[in-house]
């Protein structure tokens, strides 16, 4: 197992120089063509000022795997991928080259596997199973990170949109707080310890 | 708040004194030395942040670093373990905030005071080889009264405890309302035999000194307080300080040099002010309430002909002797909601190992306290939560376990003594400088043994006492390969008898220039047991004593 996947990640290494110098690999049929419009009204038509279409596409593809919409709300109720878009273009600079290239990374995969072009149009049970060879790697950690700080960041930059990621965790984000604050020091007080 | 009058003096008039740093001790000094009658000027790097300014903004304030000076804003830290490394570039590394009262506005509000083993530790116990363990110069009694003196100017809420020493007078405010989390420290504590008491805070449980008590709305670690309830230098000193008329608070104003004339004594600051224009501002005399890593940097910035090796380091010891305090942290989750990201961060401490037995064959005590495994915040917690709980980390069920995750754990901390090390040191970086151009902060730290020991026996004993507490997916952290940075600067110009191994004195007064003193976290010869700010207060107050009677008497 170990000995296949440091051949397979060789491979991948190996496309990824030539990946840049050749787009053969990531032709766009027609069907992509129909789907990234499709994405990009998902994302509320709003414009992007750090990602491109393409980046946001895929990176909010990622997040919505890392915190995926259930019976409740997820990351594209929070807007997480426009959270993304404002705090990358803060000062980010090296994070940013970090994804891009590692996106590069995750489509060639995609392509190999799957033979489209674009994580974002994998089935969840393809991107999962994608996500999981590549769960250690800085490229996800990092993803991983975005996300979860677009779910629980303050509105104004961009994510956890209606506070759907506080309501998430039964946070309440409010001024003021009077004690008993829960459970046990409710009890304590009963029981007048 | 009203911006209170204030004095203004040109850079060529020589005041009285120049403070640089609004900080825990810097407000003190200069509202001590400006009610003294005195002519003061205080140098503050950052702005002049007030409640109204302050928010529940957990990106902008611990991943922006928005309150705190770090790399992202300029000012470059390096950091390495040892000598023979080459230190590289972080984000931060030694934590403090950037603006006027400095980090007493950004801190837990966590409030011990040293304990009478503190001052005199090394005789009880016997030099440790290896390192700079020392006595201090003065001792508990010597600095209880100023210790009072911050629990009823400053405001601090709390109930003297069964280890705690003996103070000449009761807490102002009373303790804070017991948390879920404490409540569970409380009952596995006494379930162990041991001895909780409610914690002592420097935040207020009830109105004090003209300001609100806490409305417990959870952001206090980290976070200024936007009800004016945690007792910074911000609310408390420095209006007081602007109100008696002889003191000018100066923003944005980064200190860059001493300058020293021929017979040693120092006659100005050097500072860029908001502009970028370099000012130099004259004074008869200077404190240094920077802090434990920018006052050392200051110092060995000043280097000049007389002083070829750094103002007032003829013992080598500017900038030595870092200590950190040890920390460690158990989490675990329990069946009812604890909501311990309401309110203050810790409502009550077990001191019962506030000095670990000799026959466990190391150094080292602490305390522990019970809080949110996140300090309350909600980004933080879910970034962290899948390693405390050994849950996964993305995925569907990382999202359900979140939901139930956030409001039903707690931790149980432990905060624990860091001995002074020559080997620990703030220097500056021969290849990074700041955006002022000033060398970078170097920090050079590997934890002595002893010091991970007791880490290693705190987490032991909450794991012991989250057990007891019933909790499930229990987890325990203590940096068991080093620490790699903190947020208590201390001991890098410590106080001493001997100009051989210490760099002030006891009024502290720096022993080699007669008009410099220093008052920070590196004034501490020992590290106490966490929480130093209280024991930076209370040096503070008692300096400006010292300082303000040598001038009465002519003698600066």
């Amino acid at each position: 197992m170990q000995k296949e996947l440091l051949t397979r990640r060789a491979f991948f290494n190996s496309l990824k120089s030539s990946a840049g110098k050749s787009v053969i690999l990531l032709t766009l049929p027609a069907i992509v063509a129909a789907c990234r419009e499709s994405e990009r009204a998902r994302l509320a038509g709003e414009e992007f000022t750090t990602l491109t279409e393409e980046e946001a596409n895929e990176f909010d593809a990622v997040a919505a795997r890392i915190i995926p919409t259930t019976s409740t709300p997820g990351v594209r109720e929070a807007g997480v991928v426009y959270f993304m878009d404002n705090v990358l273009g803060d000062r980010r600079e090296e994070q940013l080259a970090l994804l891009k290239e590692g996106l590069l990374q995750l489509q060639t995969e995609v392509a190999l596997q799957y033979e489209v072009a674009y994580f974002y149009l994998l089935d969840e049970t393809q991107q999962d199973a994608l996500l999981t060879t590549i769960a250690n790697t800085p490229f996800f950690s990092t993803l991983r990170y975005l996300t979860v700080a677009g779910m629980f960041s303050l509105p104004e930059y961009g994510g956890n949109r209606d506070f759907v990621g506080y309501q998430l965790i039964e946070f309440e984000n409010q001024q003021a707080w009077a004690s008993p604050y829960g459970f046990y020091d409710a009890d304590f007080a009963e029981r007048g310890e | 708040m009203a911006q209170a009058p204030s004095a203004s003096f040109d850079t060529r008039e020589e005041v009285d004194f120049v403070v640089v740093g609004s900080g825990a001790a810097g407000g003190i000094m200069a509202k001590e030395l400006a009610s003294a009658g005195h002519s003061v000027v205080i140098l503050e790097q950052g702005p002049h942040l007030q409640a109204p300014d302050f928010k529940h903004d957990e990106w902008g304030y611990n991943h922006n670093n928005d309150l705190v000076w770090s790399t992202r804003h300029g000012n470059r830290q390096t950091f390495r373990r040892n000598e023979n490394e080459e230190a590289e570039l972080q984000e931060s590394v030694l934590g403090y905030a950037h603006n006027v009262g400095g980090s007493s506005v950004h801190f837990s509000g966590n409030f011990w005071r040293f304990r009478p083993i503190d001052f005199m530790e090394a005789s009880v116990r016997g030099t440790i080889a290896g390192t700079n363990f020392a006595d201090w110069p003065i001792t508990y009694e010597d600095l209880e009264p100023y210790y009072t003196k911050v629990d009823w100017e400053i405001g601090v809420s709390g109930l003297q405890g069964p280890w705690d020493p003996p103070r000449s007078r009761e807490y102002p405010c009373p303790p804070m309302p017991i948390k879920g989390s404490d409540v569970l420290l409380e009952r596995a504590a006494k379930q162990l035999g041991l001895n909780p008491y409610p914690a002592p805070v420097a935040i207020l449980s009830q109105p004090h000194n003209g300001r609100p008590g806490c409305i417990h709305c959870g952001f206090c670690n980290g976070y200024g307080c936007e009800v004016n309830a945690k007792s910074s230098s911000m609310v408390t000193m420095i209006p007081l300080a602007l109100a008696t008329g002889t003191c000018e608070l100066r923003t944005m104003c980064t200190v860059s040099q001493l300058n020293t004339d021929e017979a040693g004594r120092v006659t100005e600051v050097v500072y860029f002010d908001g502009t970028g224009a370099e000012q130099a501002q004259r004074a008869r005399a200077v404190v240094l309430c920077a802090n434990g890593a920018e006052t050392p940097r200051l110092l060995l910035m000043s280097a000049n002909s007389l002083f070829p090796d750094g103002l007032a380091n003829s013992s080598g010891f500017v900038g030595q002797n870092l200590m950190f305090n040890g920390y460690s942290s158990v989490a675990g989750i329990f069946d009812e909601p604890v909501n311990a990201w309401k309110s203050v961060p810790a409502t009550r401490v077990v001191h019962d190992f506030y000095e670990l037995d000799e026959s466990l064959g190391f150094y080292g005590g602490g305390g522990i306290d019970g809080r949110h495994p996140s300090a309350g915040t909600p980004l933080e917690f879910a970034l962290i939560a899948p390693e405390f709980f050994g849950t996964p980390s993305w995925g569907a069920e990382f999202k359900d376990n979140l939901a139930n995750q956030f409001s039903h754990c707690a931790a149980f901390d432990g905060h624990s003594t860091s001995l002074p090390l020559p080997t620990n040191n703030v220097t500056l970086d021969p290849n990074y400088q700041d955006d002022f151009g000033r060398p970078a902060i170097r920090c050079t730290y590997m934890d002595h043994p002893d010091d991970l020991a007791t880490m290693e026996w705190f987490r032991d004993k909450t794991i012991e006492l989250m057990e007891a507490a019933g909790a499930s997916n229990i987890n325990g952290s203590y940096p068991e390969t080093g620490q790699t940075g903190n947020v208590h600067l201390l001991g890098t110009c410590r106080m001493g008898d001997d100009p051989n191994s210490s760099v002030i004195n006891s009024d502290h007064r720096a022993h080699d220039v007669s008009n410099l003193f220093m008052c920070d976290g590196s004034s501490l010869v020992t590290s106490g047991r966490g929480q130093p700010t209280m024991t930076i207060m209370a040096l503070a107050f008692r300096a400006a004593d010292r300082i303000n009677q040598l001038a009465q008497a002519n003698e600066i």
